[in-house]
């Protein structure tokens, strides 16, 4: 009873304090460490949320996008609503964002050559039904365009996510510490992928077509994204003198520092988390799995330090250790 | 309809209406006169008189430069304003309109009101007109021009262009001046003098022309009139007593037109997919909101919601007369039912109705091409994979999605980058040994160490669609037809070859997939591109 009573009053005592941050229910992303530093337990619905990359990512929106994806991947709508993507550089690649989790068959792009009109067109998706969230990749965001965005979010009970952008550094200097009314701020960095640990195989070397490598630990649920290409090619790592050689093993799992900067009703907080692919069952996207695959090692920095160092996820396979 | 046009009337310095006036043009080093108000015709001036003559009758003329593109274009809004009488309008070279009314009269009660109708509003705006209907296209134009000049409107009884036609002058027929002038010195001077002559004999002698102006004329033969603007697959209209100005009003109107358009639509099944709101306004211009739609709609809170978004990009002017909503483009569109009377009004079983409108604002804001869905397509070509096709295509079947779903990184394919660049941006690279990845490249003036590497995955063109050909040279790309996909100049080559996908890492943790355009050993230079960014 007790244990119950106790998260019942700090819900209230948190609704009295941010009476609209969590109106329209939270998301939870799936990866415990991240959502419990998120008030009620996940990502706000009906609220705007930034998110942007660094360094050159912040050209490119890779990150963004395929942070986006997963969150969406989890806003669980219904089967015919679509979600909006409004951008103007129109690279957004189907396979690529199936394989982060968000069936692409949902999306509806919207390309506007201006930053104006795209606000324009995401605030038009918020005030339309049938739309289970709207996103939009912008440049410059002015802080009253941000608010409009908030409010619509919040009154129709749409989820925003809002990717920045920028078409340059300079541009990204002015623009990334402009303050703005977005619910939750995120910047995704990549770090260097950890190598997957593949046992010698004799016959790599050998000039036929091999079978596909299976990963020892695949069955343990480790996933085999990684061990794919070597059935078609080779892989490669840089050895010392910075030139690339032909040693095991090759591109390792997309490994990312994600820095919640700003939480409306929460604390900030930084997690370097590694990214499982997401599984593709019988033709369709599963639902569900995928910004969870989020794992492995994640060092928090900015909180109490996690309790126990393995955490058990609705997966069953995402272990939390906490490092230097 | 033939226009005499006072000239001068636009210019706030023109001068009084009795004052003898004319517009002057340059032929080849002589100035000639190009139009003459009334005044001037009644001193006995004439278009196409040399300046310096006309001068020297009437030495008090007053003159202006002729300006016939803005000449043509005014003519040109006009016969978009007659388009209130009849969609098939069109103007005809330089002074004239035509207008069809066949089936047209009868909703202003007959020819002759109309024609008294359009006197009327075109003496309003200044303009002298005279106007004729007939039998055919040919006919009318002749009484227009080349009967006596007193009346200004004349009708022509079906049964009487022959005997109407026959004392008008040859040049009446519309042949050009040598040939009506051939016809006079053979003693052919009037219409009715052609009507005993062998046809065949005339062919030899005039050319074809002649003989076939005659039957056009005459209505043995068809001319159709090919109309100003696109013939509309279905039109209702809205006349005002009082012209309206006011925004209010234009709203309400619109309204109604549009709900006028639905009913019409639901009784043969049909929704619009492309229209068109002309304001005609009383000062003799129309303007115009044209839009289409995502899906056929004959929703009409929908398209007067449509149409109401632009109405302030409509200028009233004095105030609008008519206006017309007209559909060019129908689909059909299976009954369904509507909600209850109250009820929201786009509950419609296709797709929802508020993402239907939703998509309807955007595609009107931005062009329907730029709203898109991605569909997967089975296809080796990376760029062909994931195609984006406009909401306004029909969606693929749910039977054929399930062959050419999407595949995700599940382990079983290389893994494809979330976001791909059309087209492919070229890098320059260093690699150690042929089949090696680059360790180092450069793209977009940011160089980058390569600290690890997966690859390659060969993709090589697809030589068994026609536009897939990978040994062409020279060809048109193999995905060209990809909307938004246009590789140009130096990359054709690139797209087109053999390329070799590596997906690499560098220092900082992005990966990009990078492939290499040709092979090694064929003796082409290699390049290297970036063709996507992975997360």
């Amino acid at each position: 009873m007790s244990h119950d009573l106790l998260p019942m009053l700090r819900e209230q005592v948190r609704r009295i304090e941010h009476p609209t941050a969590t109106t329209h229910g939270v998301v939870p992303l799936g990866v415990a460490a991240i959502d419990r530093a998120l008030p009620g337990g996940g990502l706000a619905r009906g609220a705007l949320h930034e998110i942007f990359g660094t360094a050159g990512d912040e050209e490119d929106g890779a990150l963004a996008a395929a942070f986006a994806a997963g969150m969406l991947a989890r806003l669980a709508a219904p089967a015919d609503t679509i979600v909006l993507w409004c951008l103007a550089r129109p690279d957004l690649y189907g396979p690529g964002l199936a394989a982060h989790g968000l069936d692409p068959a949902r999306l509806v792009l919207v390309r506007a050559p201006r930053d104006a009109e795209i606000l324009w067109a995401m605030e038009e998706g918020l005030r339309s039904r049938g739309v289970a969230a709207v996103v939009g990749e912008v440049g410059t965001l002015p802080d009253v365009a941000s608010r409009r965005l908030q409010l619509a979010a919040e009154r129709f009970g749409v989820t925003a996510l809002l990717l920045r952008r920028w078409f340059n550094g300079g541009q990204a200097a002015r623009e990334r510490n402009l303050p703005n009314a977005a619910a939750t701020r995120w910047r995704i960095a990549t770090l260097p992928s950890r190598p997957i640990p593949i046992p010698p195989f004799p016959s790599r070397s050998m000039g036929f077509p091999m079978p596909p490598l299976r990963h020892p630990r695949a069955s343990e649920g480790r996933g085999v994204a990684g061990t794919a290409a070597v059935a078609l090619g080779s892989r490669w790592r840089a050895v010392e003198d910075g030139l690339v050689s032909q040693v095991e093993p090759g591109v390792g799992h997309p490994h990312w520092r994600v820095e919640l900067l700003r939480c409306r009703g929460g604390a900030a907080g930084c997690w370097e988390v590694e990214v499982r692919g997401g599984k593709v069952r019988e033709g369709k996207v599963a639902d569900a799995a995928d910004i969870v695959s989020l794992a492995a090692t994640m060092a928090d920095r900015s909180q109490a330090p996690v309790g126990s160092n393995v955490f058990a996820s609705d997966t069953g396979s995402e272990r939390i250790r906490r490092t230097g | 309809m033939s226009l005499r046009q006072t000239p001068g009337r636009k210019g706030s310095a023109a001068p009084a209406e009795t004052a003898p006036f004319a517009t002057v043009t340059d032929a080849g080093g002589q100035r000639l006169l190009a139009a003459v108000n009334p005044a001037a015709a009644a001193a006995g001036l004439a278009p196409d008189m040399p300046l310096a003559d006309a001068l020297s009758f009437v030495p008090a003329l007053a003159t202006a430069a002729a300006e016939p593109a803005k000449d043509a274009a005014a003519l040109r809004r006009l016969a978009e304003w007659c388009g209130r009488y009849s969609p098939w309008t069109a103007p005809d070279a330089t002074d004239g309109i035509k207008i069809e009314i066949t089936g047209c009269a009868h909703l202003w009660g007959g020819e002759e009101p109309l024609a008294a109708d359009l006197i009327a509003r075109l003496t309003r705006q200044g303009i002298a007109a005279r106007i004729a209907i007939a039998e055919s296209l040919g006919a009318a134009w002749a009484c227009a021009r080349f009967t006596e000049p007193g009346a200004r409107m004349l009708i022509l009884p079906s049964a009487a262009t022959r005997i109407a036609l026959a004392p008008l002058p040859v040049a009446a027929l519309r042949l050009d001046p040598a040939t009506a002038q051939g016809l006079r010195r053979v003693g052919l001077k009037r219409i009715g003098d052609l009507y005993a002559m062998p046809r065949d004999a005339l062919a030899r002698r005039f050319g074809v022309a002649v003989a076939q102006r005659l039957d056009q004329a005459l209505g043995d033969l068809p001319e159709p009139l090919s109309p100003l603007g696109e013939t509309p697959a279905r039109r209702v209209r809205l006349s005002f007593a009082e012209p309206i100005a006011d925004p209010a009003d234009l709203a309400l109107a619109t309204e109604r037109l549009a709900d006028d358009l639905a009913t019409r639509l639901a009784r043969e099944g049909a929704g619009a997919r492309r229209l068109a709101l002309d304001f005609h306004r009383v000062e003799g211009r129309v303007e115009r909101i044209a839009l289409g739609t995502a899906r056929p709609s004959r929703d009409p809170h929908h398209l007067a919601a449509l149409l109401k978004e632009r109405l302030d990009t409509i200028d009233p002017g004095l105030g609008v007369e008519d206006m017309i909503l007209a559909v060019f483009a129908i689909d059909p569109l299976r009954p369904e039912q509507l909600g209850f009377a109250g009820a929201s009004p786009s509950a419609g079983s296709t797709g929802g109705g508020g993402v239907a409108t939703l998509l309807d604002r955007l595609g009107n804001r931005f062009g329907l091409a730029a709203v898109s869905r991605l569909e997967a397509r089975e296809s080796h070509l990376p760029e062909r994979a994931s195609i984006k096709v406009s909401v306004s295509e029909p969606a693929a079947s749910p039977v054929s999605r399930r062959d050419q779903g999407w595949r995700g990184n599940d382990g079983a394919k290389p893994p494809r980058p979330i976001r791909l660049f059309e087209p492919p941006e070229p890098i320059e690279a260093a690699w150690l040994l042929p089949d090696d990845p680059p360790f180092r490249f450069t793209w977009r003036r940011r160089a980058h160490r390569v600290r690890c590497a997966d690859g390659p995955e060969r993709i090589a063109a697809e030589w068994w669609r026609p536009d897939g050909s990978a040994v062409t040279p020279g060809k048109g790309l193999p995905h060209a037809h990809v909307e938004g996909a246009n590789v140009e100049g130096a990359n054709v080559e690139g797209a087109n070859a053999i390329r070799d996908y590596y997906r690499v890492e560098d220092d900082e943790g992005r990966r990009f997939w990078l492939f290499r355009a040709g092979l090694p050993d064929d003796g082409q230079p290699l390049r290297w591109f970036v063709h996507g960014v992975f997360a």
